[in-house]
């Protein structure tokens, strides 16, 4: 195991970070006086690239004080910086008592921010590094001939996709709004459920190139704070060029590089968010992208789907079962079937022995490599059915219904248990609500298949009694992968396979959170209390 | 360290693949063999296994050839007949799937232990198959008759023995670990249900024997056949079979025939619904045991062709008392025949006694035969009559009043 911790601390550890980037004045970083240079030295920083507009104006009732305005056109909000900003500075102040030229130099500056711009978002900067990030972020930089502190005001606007419904975890009741790639947005929506003041957010930069957002959510006294601590400082010490998705922090932060299971949850529900921060957990979300992430994440939380909480407790439970034997299905029937028709003919019964071994008569290949044959074309149809435009869909699914469905099976290639095999295993693949455990599912088939042609239904014993070690050996964020059944919880059962009404929910999984109290009303005898005031009314 | 790591995986690696698959069979490497029959001739055993052609039984319908074949062989024990069918089948018969083993008259009369030392040494065998004597006829004729309703006849021979066993209990489906039991059991014998085909059984093989509404031969399971030890010595008839099951407590559901009470032509059949028989051992001072034999019996009323008034509790009261009395005496000629004519312990009174007075048997046990054969055996019969069926009165007598 050493090659791979060796290999984690390579990812993880932070190198200094690199300065090698030409700047035409390296001998030092913060703002000069002259506005000229600094202009020109923003103006050769970025290429002179075209979307970053300058514009200089003069103010002051002789004009004679020159500011520079500097925005990335596209990012900011140009009706915003027409109207308001240069508005102000250019007509506005001149009709109004101040007369910038009579106030003493160092009061300029002052004397703009509090009395002249009126805008809201609105910091000093005096280096080019802050000044950088926040222009091509979008703000609005106003520089002041002869200071060497110039403005940020906060303008950022830039067209982007509104809320809309999730696409890859849909719902038939609950909420329909889906995070989208602004993280203010997502913030918003998020805070828009829980309105806690102890709902708080870290905020941090990562990405040398990229600068993304990433903020920390969670709510204070309900989130463990080591766990927060953990995850705010392993977010801190990725040290790369760009993050472009929130997988790419989730690659950085779990616990376990070397696993087929998600240690870390993903959605784009803002309401699964919230359960998940009412729960204790910590979200983390990246600008840029609609998946949150959730974490501590233990294996159960990948079977829950957020409509579970929606739907009757019964019906809820019945589901959820359902999805874990489907999960079973998608991984061991394909090997199961391998197994009994190649070694364990004893325990098939013989009317259906017989069945199979009628279909399976001048098949050409072993069970083994009928079975890895049609796997293996059914994750090339998936895969190109995931790519490929849409409006080949039609066309692509008749081409792969025919060929697996019927054609192998006419042309006597593949018998028609192996379709039917494939088949349920394929359907129970997808019942799973998150894909994440269900890619997982995907690859172990393959090596349950494997074994099970090895060596048939003891190697499948061997192989489940590995993955449920593995599993057993997972963490996430210090929480044990399988709780509440490894280490087993009793009080968590109510929430795992099964789902208690939500009136015996009383407290939170004790793994995630501490304060464990989540409400403390017993279940209200509504019946006894409308026939009481029945029988007031009447 | 990563060398250890690449080689710790190349290990595993390579023992998949070497060590793996060294028993594997296809599904379409196996001739499924259904049943076997086991003849013995000049001290050659003679094995004939009927293998099923599994296209010719697929729900697209075959070619309409034979659902099985049978593949023979000769040789000087059964395990080596076995191995010599390869030399006439394209594929290693499969035995796992065994629903009947049928064992020839003449085999059995020899006796059956090393047939059955051979079922069960064999790992692939389960142990739930029947074993049956094919009677006056050799066993690979029974296995050479086409089946009509059931299209592999092993499975017909498998389904007539359960049906008759649960609805008429003149048969008994002994399963290959009871009598390994009763062969390896103190105080009780085994017995075994024999079959022999009826009609023209040089027709029965071919596919023509089942075009017509009456099959030219047919299987018919008749008779117990009672064994000593290993050894076949005689036959019980249809009644005598049905009084066996009814001593051990065998009948699920039958039918019994009492003539009619008040004298006349005709009979009461009488559905018999529950039955249960206890056997316990009396206590005597003596060194003769005796058996306590208590049966219970809960029935209906199944066809009724006496003049009797059925509306009278005496009726039935009377119906229950000369049925009690037909059973008992059904049991009583059973336990008479074998004690006089096979002395072979078949009911399994030595091993009741076994169990629950060890230190008698032991006593007893040197000349077990001879005190069987004249051990008195006291029957109690208790019956009761239910359910009368849809109607009250017998059919002609309503009318005629």
């Amino acid at each position: 195991m050493n090659l791979f911790k060796k290999n984690r601390k390579i990812v993880i550890q932070p190198s200094p970070p690199s300065k090698s980037e030409p700047k035409s004045m390296p001998e030092s970083n913060s703002l000069r006086l002259k506005l000229e240079e600094n202009l020109q030295h923003i103006k050769s920083s970025v290429g002179e690239s075209s979307d970053i507009v300058f514009r200089e104006i003069k103010i002051g009732n002789e004009g004679n004080i020159k500011v520079g305005i500097i925005y990335t056109e596209g990012l900011s909000d140009s009706v915003t910086l027409q109207q308001i900003i240069m508005e102000t500075l250019m007509l506005e102040i001149k009709e109004s008592d101040i007369d910038l030229e009579l106030t003493s130099d160092s009061a300029v500056l002052t004397t703009l921010k509090d009395f002249a711009l009126t805008v809201g978002e609105l910091t000093e900067v005096s280096d080019f590094d802050q000044l950088f990030t926040r222009l091509l972020s979008g703000d609005v930089i106003v520089l002041v001939d002869g200071f060497s502190t110039g403005f940020i005001i906060g303008n950022k606007s830039w067209e982007g996709r509104g809320v809309t419904e999730p696409t890859a975890q849909t719902v038939i009741r609950g909420p329909r709004e889906g995070f989208s790639e602004n993280i203010r947005l997502n913030t918003a929506l998020v805070r828009r459920i829980i309105k806690d003041e102890n709902l708080w957010m870290i905020t941090k930069e990562v990405g040398r190139r990229t600068k993304t957002n990433v903020a920390i959510m969670y709510i204070n006294g309900v989130a463990e704070k080591d766990a927060v601590d953990e995850v705010t400082n392993r977010i801190g010490r990725i040290d790369i060029d760009g993050i472009l998705e929130s997988a790419n922090i989730e690659e950085f932060i779990q616990d376990s590089q070397f696993t087929l299971f998600p240690t870390v949850f993903n959605t784009e529900r803002p309401d699964t968010v919230a359960a998940g921060l009412l729960e204790g957990r910590i979200a983390i979300l990246v600008d840029g992208t609609p998946f949150v992430l959730l974490v501590p994440a233990l294996f159960v939380q990948f079977f829950q789907s957020s409509e579970d909480y929606y739907q009757r407790a019964v019906m809820a439970s019945l589901i959820r079962l359902l999805r874990f034997v489907a999960y079973g299905i998608s991984i061991l029937v394909p090997a199961l079937y391998i197994a009994l028709i190649t070694f364990h003919h004893e325990i098939i019964p013989p009317a259906l022995l017989v069945s199979l071994a009628a279909q399976r008569e001048g098949v050409p290949f072993p069970a083994f490599v009928e079975a890895i044959i049609m796997e293996i074309t059914f994750e090339i149809l998936r895969e190109a059915g995931l790519r490929m435009p849409r409006a080949i869909g039609s066309a692509m699914s008749i081409v792969g219904a025919f060929v697996i469905g019927t054609a192998a099976v006419e042309a006597g290639i593949i018998s028609a248990a192996m379709v039917i095999v494939v088949s349920i295993t394929a359907i129970s693949s997808f019942v799973p609500p998150t894909y994440d455990i269900a890619i997982a599912g995907r690859i172990l088939r393959f090596v349950f298949m494997g074994i099970a042609a090895s060596f048939g239904l003891y190697g499948i014993l061997i192989g489940v009694i590995a993955l449920v070690l593995h599993l057993c050996s997972l963490s996430s964020f210090g929480v044990p992968y399988m709780s509440p059944f490894a280490p087993f919880n009793l009080a968590g059962q109510k929430d795992s396979v099964v789902r208690f009404p939500i009136w015996k929910l009383l407290t939170r999984p004790s793994e995630i959170s501490k304060n464990r109290i989540r409400q403390r009303a017993t279940k209200v005898n509504f019946k006894k209390s409308s026939h009481s005031k029945r029988s007031q009314d009447g | 360290m990563d060398r250890v790591i690449v080689r710790f995986i190349a290990i595993i690696f390579v023992s998949l693949l070497l060590a793996g698959c060294w028993d594997k069979r296809e599904l379409n490497e196996l001739a499924i063999a259904t049943a076997i029959s086991i003849d013995k001739k000049d001290d050659e055993y003679h094995v004939a296994a009927q293998v099923v052609i599994p296209t010719e039984l697929s729900t697209k319908g075959g070619t309409g050839s034979s659902p099985v074949t049978l593949y023979e062989a000769n040789g000087k024990s059964v395990n080596e007949a076995i191995r010599k069918l390869t030399l006439v089948a394209p594929r290693m018969i499969y035995l796992g799937h065994l629903r009947i083993v049928v064992i020839s008259e003449e085999l059995a009369k020899e006796g059956i232990d090393g047939t059955v030392d051979f079922l069960s040494r064999g790992w692939e065998l389960r142990s739930d198959f029947y074993l049956i004597v094919s009677k006056e006829t050799d066993a690979r004729e029974i296995l050479n008759i086409q089946t009509t309703l059931e299209k592999v006849p092993a499975n017909d021979l498998f389904n007539i023995l359960h049906t008759s066993e649960a609805n008429y209990s003149s048969t008994i489906a002994v399963n290959f670990f009871e009598m390994k039991t009763n062969l390896e059991r103190e105080g009780k014998q085994g017995v075994l249900t024999g079959v022999q085909i009826l009609g023209d059984s040089s027709k029965g093989s071919s596919k023509q024997n089942v075009e017509s509404i009456v099959p030219e031969a047919f299987i018919k399971f008749e008779e117990l056949a009672v064994f000593k030890e290993d050894k076949l010595v005689g036959w019980l008839n249809d009644n005598e079979s049905r009084g066996y099951n009814g001593i051990t407590n065998q009948v699920k559901s039958t039918v019994g025939i009492v003539s009619c009470p008040e004298g006349g032509n005709g009979n009461v059949s009488i559905h018999i619904k529950k039955y249960k028989s206890e056997m316990k051992s009396k206590k005597t001072n003596s060194n003769n045991p005796e058996i306590d034999l208590k049966v219970n019996i809960v029935a209906n009323l199944g066809e009724v062709s006496c003049d009797i008034d059925l509306t009278k509790q005496e009726t039935v009261k009377m119906l229950e008392k000369e049925f009690e009395k037909a059973v008992k005496t059904d049991l009583q000629e059973t336990i008479k025949v074998v004690q006089e004519k096979y002395h072979t312990d078949i009911f399994g009174f030595g091993a009741t006694i076994n169990k629950e007075n060890p230190e008698k048997w032991k006593k007893i046990k040197g000349n077990w035969d001879e005190i069987f054969s004249e051990m008195p055996v006291n029957i109690d019969v208790d019956a009761q009559i239910s359910h009368f069926g849809s109607v009250l009165n017998p059919v002609g007598r309503s009318t005629s009043e």
